[in-house]
């Protein structure tokens, strides 16, 4: 059997993480001697894709609540598991891996009962490697869980919670039937983006897709529609009949929006064509992946990409390397700025090198998060220290249990993105989970701060940054990049600055020296072979004026400790 | 049509014991092992084989080097030497080095070896500071090294000694007494090498535990430059990026190396070399190990030419530029950047050329 069936990806595998949803129909021989049909959603937890759980949860009747025995009730958890109640779902709280000699599942049932307010004696206790309590589950399901409500009579509306491109099929979607029933050759309707096309087949997945006639009422299952522009298929769209379909569409559909941009440039300038490919590719399978040209002056050309999040990012930047083999920079991430001119224009600012002249900017506004973090009450005092020096905003703080505090934060999403996840878990010993929700734009006292290597500004490590904290910033990113930067022939300095004031300095010292003075007649081969290596090195570097700079350098910004 | 073999190379390769810092091709038995014995008669086979071919009638140079020579006892030795005499037309001036070790070099062998021909002697000092010696895992003292200097310095006029700088713990003042020294001692040509750290050594493993600490290339860079300005001041020549001489004193059979002639290596993992009419082909325990082109061939003399202080005329790299495009650029960019300097129309390397030979010689051949 294999192991971890509906995470297929090599990247959701390795990490042991989902970032696509799988839907899934089982039959299920019950206790009671009848046969249930379950349609199951395995689905993200991650904030980065929150929408799309939210779908998923749309389309479901009730949701297993799965806690781990070993980390307890986490803020994702709680978010989760928010959002399932606010869709009026049955929730069926488990607490999985009580197999690990660290579960405590005491401790964890408390949580669930203070912190989620669901009553936990019902909780199942399982260990999904071991089988424990999964028939228990199964039938919890079963006796708590309602059939689907439906009217069959009623005009066609199905919920669009999910789609994938098929080389073959085009974009296939995957559907819950609401009302009405959908078949093949009927003529439809996607009501938010208006498109009418043909049913060419329906189907159910066990996991392979399997042709069924129609799907009804309260099924689950997916469409061809013969599709080929997956933007034209939204995740949280309503299918309908395209001749007296539904008046209305089903609630909560909305745009999905990037949150976060980073450059990708090709470190060899003739990979520009490939990595436009690919990311066209990826995009028909992630819809929420955006894209458009951007030219840096010391990395050439490449591309402005937008993601729901950091974790996004990262997976999608491992799949280009790794699934279409290129050699790609990524600039340092960075968000939406709204800048508003003093002409009355408002610009939208994806990329530091876009932002106009310091004298024709009225103000700037950036997204701010609304943080959500439970921790231990002993590190309450550590993620105040760290959000505060990030420029969060205090909100409100409650005790979830004796050993889980709630605290609530108004966070620049500027500041979040760099590293603070990975401080918030350092400085709690890893106590501490997040998760956090779009809150509002405010104006924020904000500056582009370039670095300059050799004299010259590099668009490609610009940043924008408030300005309270633009020179300690300065000087930390120098001060990485001096560690970074390999030595090279002649000195290299460094400089931070504002406009043409210069905020921190150092330098790389010139190499002194550089040679194996051995070389008689064995020794000539292998020292070519080392003159062959490190050329291969410096192809991992890209040229800036006269200055080697290594890929690392460009996300040095994530990694500095000021 | 190839080229014929000008420098011939015998290789021993056996020591007493290893050192710290060598991964050459060596192994440490005992002098009266066994496998010495058939190791050196298997050698004198081959050479004999290979004089009757006709393939060292142009050899104009010997070398034999390992491993430690002296080590395998001094009757091996003798049948060695007295074969290269039989099976080459030495003229009485070609030089014909063995290399030496101070713990096995005697008054007795040295004498042996200059009367059947040998007339240049190589000795591996290393350092005159007897905690250099300790640290390199070295097995003779100090004392051993200056009687093995006298000792060769008594039969031969032409001798050499191999320095090594930049040893965990040594100091400048401590260097520079080793260099005051071996000047003093009347040798002729000095080698100089940086400590190269070399993977899975006892030195490689000392310094990963942090047991030892190798001098980082800014202290070894100020060594390197101490070395050049006494051994000038002494008036030594440097003409290789690690040689110094006596003018006249040069090493010939280096030389060769240097400037793309074509060489046999005979004994185990000894290397061969061969210009042919469609490149260049290396050799090792009679196998083809590597076949370079005309262009490579061409790239890669270009690249060993500028280990040494005479460089290449001008007029050679503008003749290159037609097989080799961009190699007028490269010698731009290289005086541009000061590795290189123009004089009398040649390039040449300049001091900070010598420590960054790595950057001028991985431009040429990145050419290739």
């Amino acid at each position: 059997m294999v192991e971890q069936l509906l995470d297929s990806m090599d990247i959701e595998r390795e990490r042991g993480i989902t970032i696509k949803s799988q839907a899934v129909r089982v039959l299920y021989q019950a206790d009671d001697g009848r046969e249930y049909q379950f349609n199951l959603i395995d689905t993200p937890g991650h904030v980065d894709f929150t929408y799309e759980v939210s779908r998923s949860l749309a389309a479901c009747e009730g949701a297993v609540l799965v806690v781990d025995a070993t980390q307890g009730v986490e803020a994702q958890t709680v978010a989760n598991a928010m959002m399932a109640m606010n869709a009026n779902l049955e929730i069926i709280p488990l607490i999985n891996k009580i197999d690990l000699p660290a579960a405590d599942v005491e401790r964890v049932r408390g949580e669930i009962e203070e912190g989620l307010a669901i009553p936990a004696d019902e909780a199942i206790l399982a260990s999904a490697k071991t089988g424990e309590g999964v028939h228990k589950l199964l039938e919890a399901i079963v006796a708590r869980i309602p059939a689907p409500r439906g009217e069959a009579a009623r005009p066609l509306k199905a919920l669009i919670f999910d789609s994938y491109f098929d080389a073959y099929r085009g974009v296939v979607a995957l559907v819950r039937v609401v009302d009405g029933s959908l078949q093949k050759g009927q003529m439809i309707r996607l009501m938010a983006t208006d498109v009418q096309t043909l049913v060419e087949e329906v189907g159910v997945r066990r996991p392979a897709n399997t042709p069924v006639e129609a799907l009804k009422s309260g099924e689950v299952g997916y469409l061809m529609c013969g599709l080929k522009d997956p933007s034209l298929v939204k995740v949280g769209d309503t299918v309908t009949v395209a001749q007296g379909g539904a008046d209305e569409p089903l609630p909560g559909y909305r745009e999905v929006k990037p949150m976060v941009f980073t450059g990708l440039f090709p470190i060899d300038g003739d990979q520009y064509e490939d990595l436009r490919d690919a990311l066209e590719k990826l995009t028909l399978n992630d819809p929420a992946l955006v894209y458009e040209p951007e030219t840096s002056h010391a990395l050439g050309f490449g591309f402005r990409v937008g993601f729901l999040g950091l974790l996004h990012m990262e997976v999608v930047k491992e799949r280009l390397e790794r699934e279409f083999d290129l050699d790609l920079i990524a600039t340092a991430p960075s968000v939406e700025y709204h800048v508003f001119t003093t002409k009355g224009e408002m610009l939208a600012i994806h990329s530091p090198q876009d932002m106009p002249d310091a004298t024709l900017i009225e103000r700037i506004e950036e997204p701010y998060l609304k943080a959500t973090i439970l921790v231990p009450p002993d590190y309450v005092g550590a993620v105040m220290d760290l959000s505060v020096g990030r420029r969060g905003i205090f909100d409100t703080m409650q005790y979830l249990s004796a050993s889980t505090v709630e605290m609530k934060w108004a966070i620049p999403l500027s500041e979040l993105i760099v590293d603070y996840f990975n401080q918030l878990k350092s400085r709690t010993r890893g106590y501490a989970s997040l998760d956090y929700e779009f809150d509002s734009y405010r104006a924020s006292d904000l500056v582009k701060l370039d670095i300059l290597l050799s004299g010259k500004a590099v668009d490609a490590l610009s940043f924008i940054v408030h300005k309270d904290k633009a020179y300690a910033r300065g000087d930390a990113l120098a001060k990485k990049l001096k560690e970074i930067i390999p030595r090279q022939l002649f000195e290299v300095p460094i400089q931070a600055a504002i406009g043409s004031r210069i905020l921190a300095r150092t330098n790389v010292k010139a190499l002194r020296k550089d040679v194996l003075a051995k070389c008689y007649g064995g020794d000539i081969t292998r020292k070519r072979k080392l003159l062959e290596k490190q050329k291969a090195g410096k192809r991992r570097m890209k040229n800036i004026g006269n200055v080697e700079v290594p890929q690392e350098a460009f996300m040095a910004l994530l990694k500095v400790d000021e | 049509m190839s080229e014929d073999y000008r420098a011939l190379y015998l290789h021993i390769p056996f020591c007493a014991s290893r050192c710290g810092y060598c991964d050459f091709v060596t192994e440490a038995l005992e002098a009266d092992d066994e496998r010495i014995s058939s190791y050196t008669e298997e050698l004198i086979r081959v050479l004999r084989r290979s004089s009757r071919s006709g393939e060292l009638g142009s050899v104009k140079t010997v070398y034999v080097g390992g491993g430690t020579p002296t080590h395998i006892g001094s009757r091996r030795l003798i049948s060695l030497v007295y074969t290269v005499g039989l099976s080459l037309n030495l003229h009485t001036d070609s030089e014909f080095t063995v290399e030496a070790n101070p713990e096995s070099l005697t008054a007795p062998l040295a004498r042996d070896l200059f009367s059947l021909g040998v007339n240049r002697f190589s000795l591996g000092v290393q350092s005159l500071n007897d905690d250099d010696l300790l640290v390199l895992g070295r097995g003779h003292n100090s004392d051993a090294a200056r009687r093995a200097i006298a000792t060769a310095g008594e039969r031969c006029n032409n001798v050499s000694v191999d320095l090594i700088c930049g040893i965990p713990k040594q100091t400048l003042s401590g260097w520079q007494a080793t260099l005051r020294e071996v000047v003093a001692s009347g040798v002729k040509h000095i080698s100089v090498y940086p400590l190269t750290l070399e993977a899975t050594t006892p030195l490689a493993r000392d310094i990963a535990a942090g047991r030892l600490v190798l001098p980082d290339d800014d202290s070894q860079a100020e060594l390197l430059l101490a070395t050049a300005d006494l051994l000038a001041a002494e008036g030594f020549e440097r003409y290789e990026v690690a040689s110094w001489a006596r003018p006249g004193y040069a090493c010939a059979h280096n030389i060769a190396y240097w400037t793309g002639q074509s060489y046999l290596g005979l004994g185990r993992g000894a290397a061969g070399m061969r210009n042919t009419a469609s490149g260049r082909q290396r050799y090792q325990d009679g196998e083809l190990v590597e076949s370079l082109s005309l262009r490579q061939r061409l790239a890669e003399d270009l690249m060993l030419a500028m280990r040494l202080a005479r460089g290449i005329a001008v007029s050679e790299v503008q003749a290159a530029e037609e097989s080799l495009a961009g190699i007028a650029a490269v010698f731009s960019t290289l005086l541009a950047d000061g590795l290189v300097e123009l004089c009398e129309g040649r390039y040449c390397p300049t001091q900070r050329g010598w420590l960054l030979g790595n950057q001028i010689f991985g431009r040429i051949w990145a050419l290739a």
